[in-house]
């Protein structure tokens, strides 16, 4: 939504890319659209066609149900047009029909439309095709044509289908209540024998468990039965809600693979038949089966790889390097999303942001000159005249009318004081109307407008413009949501439904009368950024921000560049970490546009958005810097576990970084050695410490790699509870058990314990699959211990008012959406400090939050929302109230002098406040008011409500 | 004491209230005759069973709590040779439990594919070796089927199989061998005898079909067919089948006198010598009566074991004759026209058992698999017609391949068959066809009587044989 309404984007849909010729900042693309055969200048999505066009097309996804040849592809469809299917289109088959071409309101239906080559000459490319589910139904043994077993994303249908209508998951076979379900993971992934799939899929352990939830909240007593191999919930808060979902919400996980869902005729039941982990034959009966189906690249993806000449890894993903997470093979074209290998939302959004930053850093030349912006119009009317109200009311098609008696109401409105015009539409969104609004504003001289339409959410913008461009103040506007909240929601009661419009227009008057005139905030930009942290995070941060030419300073606490990662010596795609570090270190000392401050440290904050004032201590100097943005990176560090395995007590036992140093250096303890034991989850995924670390599997698998390569008659042993090789990581896995490499699961029976005899380190540790208790005698002891947060986090997130998890680490704003944002507006996160993760994802949220902060540093000012609160300092009695309510930490006690005594009263921060309301409603003096929302406006609007009449 | 009725033990355990009759009759679950069908037996005795077939104890009594806590560490110490050669025998395998969940006989003796692989892995050779697991096991490779990581389970039990030392080796199977390598024949049927029995058989059939002879040592016939002990010693009759078929064909065809046996239990015994000697002996007869083809219409391993011999040491003779298959060779009929079949004989539903060796082991040795063959020609016969499910390379075997039949453990291959006869029951068919001599056996002798399952039995080539339309003038 946002997307499409905003001023520099173009959205071209039903077009594919062809080729691309040129270099990076001179790019000539060709694109093929494909007809839509609507026109969507004119289109005004409101279903007339669809309602009467005579073709059904079933979907061939289960319980999708079926659509129309002219049809929506989906319900949020960005634009919001239709489309006609050409396959199925009778007119466009057959040459018979064309009902929707007569019936459409606005004539957008356009047979003549056809296929037409585009050229687009661009800077810059980004490509973010996505994957596709695996379909199950190539391997018949997994039951998918049954019709109760369902891919995740079948199932999610269903899930949404039975909310929708509020009626009981049912089974598709035989309509009857589902009484149990059973998800099978990794169908479709880490399978080398029914798909050449070799890698892990990421999504799906943690779909799962959102889908199984969400069907428990649907019904209670539902049982739900997760079969998996590893349980994947390496990410934010994923492990908690594992458990959560595994101690407190009932779902039942189940360690084993099912070979096959058989489907018995005389039961009219699904059959698993299946050993459980202690090695029993069990036979379970299941209502719904569940495949958790892994995902793929699509075959027209892989070749348009081909085209472009792009590299890929074997499994056909694009291929990058850690240290530049979102550039393609190509230079000027660059990958985001799942096409570079499979990612959940969070990470996806994140690299959509760092591949913006890229594009940025090669466009910054031109960026000033190519950007569009919204043009100011002055505004002459203004709102503290006599109130003149017009009334604007919309049939939409007949979405509204049809349930709705306009004419009553219409009638009603003019009759309501203050309204001096009332007028109807058959679309007030179309072009016309939007003009004649203008129109009638200006003749009439109308300073206040109510419209009954639609949803504010959609359309406020579309009207907000509309009382711009006619001169008047666009916050004397309100609408009232004729359409979603009457005719949509019950029009089987015409009387009663006139009414309620009734009452809705008369409120909206009623508020209109009393809105104020509003100008948006403006701030002032100073164009600076701060960046805390001198990692691999926080250079490539500032490196990305300097290449888009601003001025950047880099605080770094130690006395060198480089954080954590100069303990590393490759990545997971073995790439040579302190190569890169080297370089990117150089880079950053050598780019102009960045100040770094060594062994420095935040003392002191103060400012907003824009400009943020932040003084630091280097080398004994006090140093106030003025920045518009500030990103922290502040890293994160080893977790020592004292006391645990041995750790402290024996020579032979190391932490993962400390066994890496001691091999580096060939210690006597390595180069002897003959076995190695690894111990996973040391410290993490533990009570008090309920993360996954991420990065620590894959980092004993490839030590172990290692170690194997360069003696196989080496004993390598992994003890550990689930293997978290998400992705294509998934393949160092594969190789290291190839190699030899033993790996053990130890959730099962308890922790290893570690003892020392004659004869060295001995380990005693229980088999899973044997369950019995197996004794390795070891030279080498290697604990992967967890990744704990910057012990700083706290303190700076109490000096510019941040958010922080349970763990220590940084909260941002959207878990999702805005994952490396703070809540506070113009502050951003990246790296360790934000969640334990692998180095190229550091990269790629460093990447994202140089983006996010450029979007403020490439304005003049930021224009705020000015439905923020006020409050009225004489009625104030400082009982600050609102002070712990405020979840933006935007308002502060202040103590001003009155008369010779010193009161304390409060102060709203304009810039930080979000309009909430919240301190509005808990304060009892009633002496703040959000603007627009001020007390008075909803009592008017209650009483319009409550009386019927003004 | 526990106080038992007969169909509570028979649905815990997944097998008919016969087999568990069975059981107590021959000592496996020892039980006394309680009150009221009820049946008494010692907590120990049904843990013990619970054991032998890989089921958890559904009750447990407080006294017979685990003793976990007093089994001793195995020290890792995995030997100098490995088991295998390759990782991807055991190293690989993802411990997922996929193998474990689709074998028939998981938990038979507290092991599974998984808990073998494992084993190798971890380098516990000599207690695979020493298991009965792997002699129980029918190395039908459902297990395979469904590893995603392609293990090689099969040939690691053949391999272990082959460790054991020989004179531990279910007697039966060694028996057979060595009946075969020094009488020509598994069951040591001496050559008088046989012609003998041949040449009556001959005189009864030339009763229906005029002028029948039966060719032994025919020089230059084209096709050699081989012949399995057990028919000529216990079913003659089966042996007209094919005779019949021939006839109405009008095949030039041949039966050698010597060494005719097509079955090989050295593929069984991991006896690679073995196995390449009978072989051997076939190709010289093929020489020796210059035939151009060789027909194997005994059990699926035959065929499959043949073939591999051939094309590890007699690639020349796998160039020279062509090997059929009972599929290619029938296929081959009814695409040429030879037969003509009679659709209205066999009425009733009818399915079609997929023998391991013909479909998902030839499929992933030989790299093709026969599947739809079989189903054409019986549909062609039996037009009511009902796939079992799952079927094809999903198909669960039944329970007597890779030597079980001739192997002393009688009581997991029954219950083995469980499944077999679930899916047979599930089908409601009265009618099972099959194309392996071991899968027949199995399902006509035993499955039909344990399960009461009351179906009908027959090769795909006796089928064919009973809906022959020929008029034999």
């Amino acid at each position: 939504m946002e997307c499409g309404r905003h001023f520099n984007i173009e959205i071209l849909t039903r077009t594919e890319l062809l080729d691309i010729q040129g270099r990076p900042g001179n790019f000539r693309v060709s694109l093929r659209r494909y007809p839509r055969y609507v026109d969507i200048k004119r289109c005004i999505a409101c279903g007339a066609c669809a309602d009467k066009c005579p073709q059904v097309v079933p979907e061939t996804t289960k319980n999708l149900g079926s659509r129309k040849a002219i049809y929506l592809e989906h319900p949020q469809a960005v634009p919001l047009k239709y489309q006609i299917d050409p396959l199925s289109c009778l007119k466009l088959t057959e040459n018979s029909c064309g009902l929707c071409e007569e019936l459409c309101p606005t004539q957008a239906i356009n047979f003549e439309e056809r296929e037409e080559v585009l050229e687009y000459e661009v800077g810059a490319v980004i490509l973010a095709p996505g994957l596709k589910p695996f379909d199950p139904s190539r391997v018949g043994l997994w039951g998918w044509q049954s019709p109760d077993v369902l891919t995740a994303l079948e199932f999610e249908y269903l899930l949404a289908q039975s909310t929708r209508t509020n009626t009981p998951l049912r089974r598709p076979s035989t309509g009857n209540p589902v009484k149990n379900i059973a998800f099978l993971q990794c169908v479709g992934s880490r399978d080398l024998n029914h798909c050449d799939h070799p890698y892990c899929s990421t999504v799906c352990c943690m779909f799962a468990i959102k889908e199984a939830l969400l069907a428990r909240q649907r019904n209670a007593r539902l049982e739900i039965s997760i079969f998996y191999t590893d349980m994947r919930a390496y990410g934010k808060d994923f492990e908690r809600y594992y458990q959560e979902a595994s101690e407190k919400k009932g779902i039942r996980f189940v360690r084993s693979r099912l070979h096959a869902v058989e489907f018995c005729p005389q039961r009219k039941k699904l059959r698993l038949h299946y050993v459980n982990i202690e090695g029993r034959q069990v036979e379970e009966w299941y209502d719904m089966v569940v495949l958790a189906v892994g995902l793929e690249v699509p075959p027209d993806i892989i070749e348009l790889a081909h085209r472009l000449g792009l590299r890929l890894t074997a499994n056909n993903f694009a291929a990058t390097s850690a240290f530049k997470p979102v550039d393609t093979s190509k230079p000027g074209i660059f990958v985001c999303g799942a096409f570079s290998g499979p990612k959940d939302i969070a990470q996806a959004v994140t690299e959509g942001s760092a591949a913006a930053a890229a594009v940025a850093e090669i466009l910054a030349p031109v960026r000033p000159a190519r950007q569009v912006s919204q043009n100011q119009l002055p505004q002459t009317i203004q709102g503290d005249q006599k109130p003149r109200i017009g009334v604007f009311l919309c049939h939409c098609g007949n979405n509204i009318s049809s349930v709705i008696d306009l004419e009553a109401l219409l009638t009603y409105a003019q009759g309501l004081a203050d309204v001096v015009w009332a007028e109807k539409h058959l679309f007030l969104c179309s072009q016309e109307a939007q003009k004649r609004l203008q129109e009638v504003i200006r003749d009439k001289g109308l300073n206040r407008v109510v419209i009954g339409a639609c949803s504010p959410r959609t359309h406020e913008f579309l009207f907000r413009r509309a009382l711009r461009e006619a001169g008047i103040n666009q916050y004397l506007l309100e609408m009232a949501n004729l359409r979603h909240h009457v005719a949509w929601v019950h029009p089987q009661f015409k009387e009663e439904t006139t009414q309620k419009a009734k009452d809705l227009i008369a409120m909206a008057v009623a508020k209109v009368r009393c809105q104020e005139v509003l100008y948006p905030l403006e701030v002032p930009v100073m164009k600076r950024a701060l960046v805390l942290g001198g990692g691999v995070a926080g250079m490539e941060c500032a490196l990305s921000l300097a290449r888009q030419g601003f001025e950047v300073f880099l605080v770094e606490k130690s006395a060198s560049l480089g954080g954590n990662a100069r303990h590393l010596s490759y990545t997971w795609t073995y790439e040579n970490v302190q190569y890169h570090l080297l370089k990117l270190r150089k880079e950053v000392e050598k780019n102009p546009l960045i100040k770094i401050f060594l062994r420095a440290e935040v003392v002191k904050v103060a400012g907003h958005i824009g400009e943020f004032a932040t003084t630091i201590s280097s080398h004994g100097r006090r140093k106030t810097i003025r920045h518009a943005v500030g990103i922290i990176a502040i890293g994160g560090g080893m977790y020592r576990p004292f006391g645990e395995y041995g750790y402290g007590e024996y020579e032979e036992v190391f932490t993962s970084l400390e066994f890496d140093t001691v091999r580096a250096a060939g210690d006597f303890r390595v180069k002897r050695a003959r076995n190695f034991v690894f111990i996973q989850c040391v410290g993490s995924r533990e009570p008090g410490r309920l993360y996954c670390s991420k990065v620590c599997c894959t980092h004993s698998i490839q030590t172990a790699i290692d170690l194997k390569k360069e003696d196989p008659s080496r004993r390598v042993y992994i003890l550990y509870r689930d293997i978290r090789t998400y992705g294509e990581r998934e393949i160092l896995y594969q190789k290291a058990r190839k190699l030899g490499v033993v790996f053990i699961n130890y959730d099962l029976h308890g922790t290893p314990k570690v003892s020392k005899s004659s004869r060295g380190l001995c380990i005693e540790v229980w088999d899973h699959i044997l369950h019995r208790p197996l004794e390795i005698n070891t030279d080498v002891l290697v604990l992967a211990t967890a990744i704990v947060p910057n012990p700083k986090v706290r303190e700076l997130a109490s000096l510019y008012s941040l958010a922080v998890d349970s763990h220590g680490f940084f909260l941002e704003a959207h878990s999702k959406m805005r994952p490396v944002d703070f809540l506070t507006d113009g502050l951003f996160m990246a790296g360790l400090s934000h969640y334990p993760m692998p180095l190229e994802e550091s990269v790629a949220q460093a990447k994202a939050a140089a983006a996010r902060a450029a979007t403020i540093l490439a304005k003049d000012t930021v224009s705020l929302d000015p439905v923020v609160a006020t409050v009225d300092l004489a009625r104030c009695d400082g009982c600050a109230l609102c002070l712990d309510v405020c979840p933006y930490k935007a308002i502060s006690p202040l103590e001003i002098e009155e008369g010779d005594s010193r009161v304390k009263k409060i102060q709203i921060d304009k810039v930080r406040c979000k309009g909430c309301g919240i301190c509005q409603a808990i304060c009892p003096q009633e002496c703040i008011a959000v603007a627009n929302f001020t007390l008075t406006q909803l009592r008017a609007q209650i009483r319009a409500a409550l009386s019927g009449e003004l | 004491m526990l106080e038992v009725r007969i169909n509570e033990l028979a649905e815990e355990f997944g097998v008919h209230r016969n087999t568990i009759r069975n059981w107590i009759k021959a000592g496996i679950l020892p039980a006394q005759k309680g009150p009221g069908r009820r049946y008494l037996l010692k907590w120990a005795d049904y843990v013990a069973l619970c054991e032998r077939f890989g089921k958890r104890p559904r009750r447990l009594p407080e006294t017979a709590k685990e003793e976990e806590s007093k089994k001793s560490p195995y020290r890792l110490l995995p030997p100098s040779t490995p088991l295998y050669p390759d990782p991807s025998w055991a190293d690989i395998c993802l411990t997922c439990g996929a193998c474990a969940s689709a074998c028939p006989i998981s938990g038979v003796d507290g092991l599974d594919p998984r808990k073998v692989v494992r084993m190798a892995a971890l380098g516990m050779d000599e207690e695979l070796i020493n298991s009965d697991w792997a002699w129980k096991c029918s190395l039908c490779a459902k297990c395979e089927e469904s590893c995603p990581m392609k293990v090689e389970i099969v040939q690691l039990i053949c391999r272990i199989r082959s460790l054991r030392p020989r004179d531990k080796i279910p007697g039966p199977l060694v028996r057979g061998i060595t009946t075969c390598l020094e009488k020509g024949n598994n069951l040591g049927i001496p050559k008088e005898d046989f012609l003998a029995l041949l040449k009556y058989l001959a005189r009864e059939l030339a009763e229906e079909c005029p002028g029948f002879e039966v060719p032994i040592d025919v020089h230059g016939a084209r096709l050699l067919v081989t012949i399995n002990s057990k028919e000529p010693f216990a079913e003659p009759e089966s042996l007209k089948y094919w005779w019949k078929i021939f006839y109405a064909v009008k095949e030039s065809w041949t039966i050698s006198s010597e060494y005719w046996e097509g079955v090989n239990w050295g593929f069984f015994s991991g006896n690679e010598e073995a196995m390449r000697a009978i072989v051997g002996r076939l190709v010289d007869n093929l020489h020796r009566l210059n035939c151009e083809a060789l027909l194997l219409p005994e059990s699926g391993h035959a065929y499959l074991a043949t073939r591999l011999v051939l094309e590890q040491w007699f690639p020349e003779a796998l160039n020279k004759f062509k090997i059929y298959s009972v599929f290619d060779l029938l296929m081959e009929y009814l695409n040429k026209g030879l037969l003509v079949l009679d659709a209205k004989r066999h009425p009733g539903l009818t399915t079609y058992h997929d023998s391991c060796n013909y479909g998902r082991r030839s499929l992933k040795i030989l790299g093709r698999g026969y599947f739809e063959e079989g189903r054409i020609i019986t549909q062609l016969c039996c037009p009511d017609f009902v796939d079992m499910q799952p079927n094809r390379n999903g198909n669960y075997c039944c329970g007597a391949g890779g030597g079980a039949w001739s192997s002393p453990y009688k009581a997991e291959r029954i219950f083995h068959g469980r499944i077999k006869a679930r899916q047979i029951k599930e089908t409601q068919a009265k009618r099972v066809i099959v194309t392996c001599h071991q899968c027949r056996d199995q399902i006509k002798f035993f499955l039909n009587k344990e399960y009461e399952l009351g179906v009908e039995v027959k090769y795909l080539w006796e089928l064919v044989a009973d809906s022959l339309v020929f008029d034999p003038s």
